[in-house]
């Protein structure tokens, strides 16, 4: 539970609001860092510190894309495929990214390691294309670029995945 | 008076009141701009573009402020360079507008072609066809062809239930947010919201239960597409097929103006049936709202197990007999029993059911006695003197009322007045509630009194107390009208003020409004709690005035009307403390609500029931009337802002059922009485000769209609939803003593009654709106929103017992003993067992009833 776990980080966001629902957007975003995707109870438990319905914490989490309210893999891969991204080739560039991985747009790579998802303008659109990587940007990417990326995480992440395969 | 506005429509000059919505302003001259996000009850929000029009203000000269001229001595007007949404700007001076140029035309079409491109144009099957605002304006102003793909249209999900009550169509919404804003700004129970954006945006509700409002149907109505359905009517029938007819809601003192739509359908026999409920526009009583129970809550008037036959006992069997035969019995048995007869009359008899029974009662002796059930509240009196003003209209309510809301769970009893007060405090009137628990109405306020059960009393005197202490007492009314006042100052002396800053909440509005329920009081305690109130509003003088006065939140629709009758919960009292031989019930259920009149009637030599089902009185019986619903008769209503309403037939007859004033008038012909009237409008007609304060009603005053705004429900259903225009009348309200200034006021001091408590556990019994009384019950649809049978605990004695929420419990009190479920939520006050009436079947027990409450062990 958040509100164990997290007593403290919890406390500090309060105190920077003048009520408490609007510490809203800070518990989803802790939310997620605990469970890894906001899930229905995580919805429930956030709405519950804040004191909204969770209806409204649902809803907020629907409408940011930062937010995730379903599964997802290690290394979250979030292209920006708006117009001006697009303009410069980020919609082919997407599309080589799905067919190197092996999955459709929005889906997960079957080791569990990537999610891609097309998102909306990230502000970064003179560096098209550009993804961000678990909220980190990468710009000026050719599908070379992301391959090396990907395999570079794939690396990264072996010996754990080993490490809880073998747990 | 309002200032007014000069404004240029469409090239006309009009008046209109300053600062209202332009949409408004334009729809007052009779001047159609069409909306789909705009709703007169609510913000504006600007998200649909549909109101696109010319706006522009006359230029003035800032030196002369005269306005300047063209050369042909026209104003100057200054344009906005592009269109802007109409629903967004209020009016001022010199505003201009122009709603049906080439460029507007476009727009609109632009815009409705751009909605339909996701539209599934399922029309043939969706329910709003025939009354839906997007087919009304595409016809009117759209494109009569699209430059997009039909193929390419994106298709969403149909059926997506929002709980069990209303379903959503995502491929239908516009997003025009309607439904999320009515649940948002004017209920404020935000269990419903907008989720994902741009094409998959879709509606959405995770509250527990989904969709956890008693309002949820409302939002169907203002939907201005079929996105939003409600399962009761959902493929039911096409509107044009139903006859609407106007009705009025049996279920509470509020008196909803209803329509019932009805229909020749083959599921009821190839009789006329009703196939939903929709709200009918009052704006002095519902607006163009209702809740869940009175939208949902008809489906008594058809339940399979209605009673069909008069019927009588023998040997221990029920044999079915014919009428003639009924009133011959029970004639003769009323003339056995004239000298010991006792009468009672429930909350959903009309004023002319009662009249009748009160004809029927005095032939058998001049002075009969006549009780009204449920007997938990009283004060006729006192409301025939103080009574909330006539013309009093909760919507306008604002900063310079305040009101009191004592006594009762108000959402529970009264659904709309909470929903109207619960506006009201978002227009800034300061709202005092003041009850021995939390309720839901304490977060409209920050002014909450929580007393002890027992105390109610002793807060309106130390009301009236600080009133004196700082001579906010009104000097007019006390010198010229009042009668009592040294007594009462007398009793008031030395009292002390413990809620002093809810008192001066009070003391300091130029209005005052008193709600007030019965919750943890006696009869006596309650007549006292009325006489409180009444003293409260006459020595600080607000009385006889619009939106000020007393309210009392009847147990029942028509409480009112029996007591204006001359039925009193005070003969109920001593019927059961001194019991007739015979009794003659009529649309009550004592039986169930309280043990001690189940006791009495077991023990009557004999027992006449009229009554819709086979309830736990009726079972006493020895001969049964089977009565008419709501729905097959017609008749009047009083509710408990004292309109009196009319409600028309609306469905076909259900075996040999009658209205309750035929079968009274019927009996009485048999005891020398009077040729029965030949309708119920001629029934009105003797009450409006006998009860003074009827006088001049009658069924065409009452019918009356006028103008009201918003105007819904003509060609333009897309302006206010589907909430029926009213064809059957406004109602009249019958004025107090307050508003004739001739008339004396009485006060007295109100006696503080502390109850005996008894034992460490005391039953209070709280009503709910969802309960399992018999014109409910059969609602099955309703079914998963009412609770299993519970009571609730103080946390504290919950400890002591070693009970958790959710545990099963015995409770045991005097004779009775119940297994149910506990709830320790923090809302029962330390001592008390809160008991919500009529949840489960059997015996309840009576108010302050001590009792004992054990965990069963799994
Ligand atoms: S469901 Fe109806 S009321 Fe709600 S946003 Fe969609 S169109 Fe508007
Ligand atoms: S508020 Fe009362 S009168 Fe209105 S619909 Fe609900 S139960 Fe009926
Ligand atoms: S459009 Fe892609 S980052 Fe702005
Ligand atoms: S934008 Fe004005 S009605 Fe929707």
């Amino acid at each position: 539970m958040l509100a164990e776990k997290h007593a403290d980080r919890i406390n500090k966001i309060f105190a920077k609001y003048p009520d408490k629902r609007s510490g809203v957007m800070d518990l989803l975003y802790l939310a997620q860092e605990e469970y890894g995707w906001l899930t229905e109870d995580a919805l429930r438990e956030v709405a519950d510190l804040v004191d909204i319905d969770p209806t409204q914490a649902h809803s907020i989490a629907g409408f940011y894309t930062m937010f995730s309210e379903k599964p997802k893999g290690k290394y979250w891969l979030q292209v920006c495929t708006d117009l001006p991204c697009a303009l410069r080739g980020a919609d082919t560039f997407y599309r080589e990214l799905c067919a190197y991985l092996g999955v459709e747009d929005g889906g997960t790579t079957d080791d569990g390691l990537f999610t891609v998802e097309q998102v909306m303008c990230l502000a970064a659109c003179d560096r098209a294309p550009m993804m961000q990587c678990n909220f980190h940007f990468h710009e000026h990417l050719t599908i070379e670029a992301a391959k090396e990326l990907i395999e570079k995480l794939r690396v990264q992440a072996q010996p754990e995945t080993q490490e809880d395969g073998g747990a | 008076m309002t200032k007014t506005a000069t404004i240029m429509i469409d090239d006309q000059t009009y008046q209109v009141p300053d600062g209202i919505n332009l949409v408004d302003a334009a729809k007052l001259h009779g001047i159609t701009i069409p909306v789909f996000c705009y709703h007169p009850k609510m913000e504006s929000v600007g998200m649909c573009r549909m109101c696109l029009v010319e706006l522009g203000s006359i230029s003035v000269n800032r030196d002369t402020g005269e306005p300047d001229l063209n050369d042909d001595g026209s104003p100057v007007v200054r344009w906005f360079p592009k269109l802007q949404t109409a629903c967004t700007q209020t009016v001022r001076d010199g505003t201009v507008v122009r709603t049906s140029t080439a460029q507007v035309l476009e727009a609109r079409d632009n815009i409705l072609e751009f909605i339909l491109t996701s539209h599934p144009l399922d029309c043939p099957i969706c329910d709003k066809g025939g009354e839906c605002p997007l087919q009304n304006l595409t016809m009117a102003y759209g494109p009569g062809r699209s430059n997009f793909i039909y193929d390419d249209k994106l298709h969403l999900d149909k059926h997506v239930p929002l709980g069990e009550l209303i379903y959503l169509d995502r491929e239908r919404c516009i997003q025009c947010a309607r439904c999320t804003r009515f649940c948002d700004e004017l209920v404020g129970d935000d269990v419903l919201a907008f989720h994902e954006r741009g094409r998959s945006l879709q509606i959405v509700t995770i509250s527990d239960p989904p969709f956890d409002t008693k309002f949820s149907g409302n939002t169907t109505d203002i939907c201005p597409v079929g996105a939003l359905t409600t399962a009761d009517f959902r493929f039911g029938a096409r509107p044009w097929e139903l006859d609407e007819v106007p009705t009025i809601c049996p279920h509470c003192p509020v008196g909803c103006n209803l329509s019932a739509s009805t229909r020749i359908d083959r599921d009821f026999g190839g009789k006329k049936m009703i196939k939903r409920i929709m709200p009918r526009q009052n704006e002095l009583v519902n607006e163009i709202w209702t809740c869940d129970k009175g939208r949902f809550g008809h489906h008594h008037s058809r339940a399979a197990d209605r009673l069909q036959h008069p019927m009588m006992r023998q040997g221990g069997e029920w044999v079915k007999i014919d009428w003639a035969t009924a009133y011959h019995q029970i004639a003769s048995k009323l003339k056995k029993y004239a000298d010991s007869a006792g009468f009672l009359a429930g909350p959903t008899l009309s004023n002319e059911d009662l009249w009748e029974l009160r004809q029927l009662a005095e032939l058998t002796g001049d002075t009969p006695r006549l009780g009204v059930w449920p007997a938990a509240m009283t004060g006729a009196g006192v409301v025939a003197q103080v009574g909330i003003g006539v013309n009093t209209r909760l919507q306008d309510v604002g900063p310079e009322t305040a009101i009191l809301v004592i006594a009762s769970d108000l959402e529970e009893e009264a659904p709309i007045w909470w929903l109207q007060i619960k506006q009201a405090a978002d227009r800034g009137a300061a709202v005092v509630v003041a009850n021995a628990r939390e309720t839901k109405l304490d977060r409209v306020t920050h002014t909450v009194v929580h007393y002890d059960y027992g105390d109610a009393v002793a807060v309106l005197n130390s009301f009236a107390a600080r009133a004196r202490s700082r001579r906010k007492t009104s000097k007019a009314l006390l010198d010229n009208r009042v009668d009592g006042y040294d007594d009462l100052a007398a009793g008031l002396k030395g009292t002390r003020v413990p809620f002093a800053d809810a008192a001066d909440v009070l003391l300091d509005a130029e209005n005052v409004i008193v709600f007030a329920g019965a919750e943890g009081l006696t009869l006596d305690q309650h007549r006292e709690l009325m006489q409180a109130a009444a003293n409260l509003l006459i020595i600080t003088g607000h009385v006889g005035r619009q939106n000020n006065g007393l309210v009392p939140v009847w147990p029942g629709a028509n409480v009112q009307g029996a007591l204006d009758i001359g039925f009193s919960p005070e003969t109920t009292a001593s019927l059961i403390d001194e019991p007739p031989a015979m009794w003659f019930i009529g649309g009550a259920d004592p039986a169930a609500d309280d043990s001690q009149a189940a006791h009495v009637l077991a023990n009557a030599e004999f027992v006449v029931v009229g009554a819709q089902f086979m309830t736990a009185t009726a079972a006493q019986a020895d001969i049964i009337l089977p009565r008419q619903s709501f729905a097959e008769r017609e008749g009047t209503y009083t509710n408990g802002m004292r309109r009196v309403q009319r409600f028309y037939a609306a469905q076909g007859p259900v075996g040999d059922a009658l209205p309750d004033w035929t079968i009274y008038a019927q009996i009485g012909a048999r005891l020398k009485g009077p040729k029965p009237p030949v309708s119920a409008a001629a029934v009105m007609r003797a009450i409006t000769q006998h009860v003074p304060r009827y006088a001049g009603m009658g069924y065409s005053s009452l019918a009356h209609v006028e103008a009201q705004f918003p105007d819904v429900g003509g060609d333009d259903l897309y302006y206010g939803g589907t909430a029926y225009a009213n064809h059957g009348g406004l109602g009249v309200q019958w004025a107090t003593d307050a508003e004739d200034d001739s008339a004396r006021l009485v006060v007295r001091p109100a006696q503080i009654e502390k109850p005996e408590k008894s034992g460490d556990l005391c039953i209070v019994p709280v009503r709910l709106l969802y309960d399992r009384g018999p014109l409910f019950e059969p609602s099955d649809i309703m079914h998963q929103r009412v609770p299993e049978p519970y009571l609730e605990l103080n946390s504290q004695d919950a400890a002591h017992l070693s009970i958790a929420d959710g545990d099963r419990v015995m409770v045991t009190a005097g004779e009775i003993q119940i297994e149910t479920a506990a709830r320790v939520n923090g809302h029962a006050p330390e001592g008390v067992v809160l008991w919500p009436r009529r949840l489960a079947h059997g015996p309840a027990p009576a108010l302050f009833s001590a009792c004992s409450v054990q965990k069963i062990e799994e």
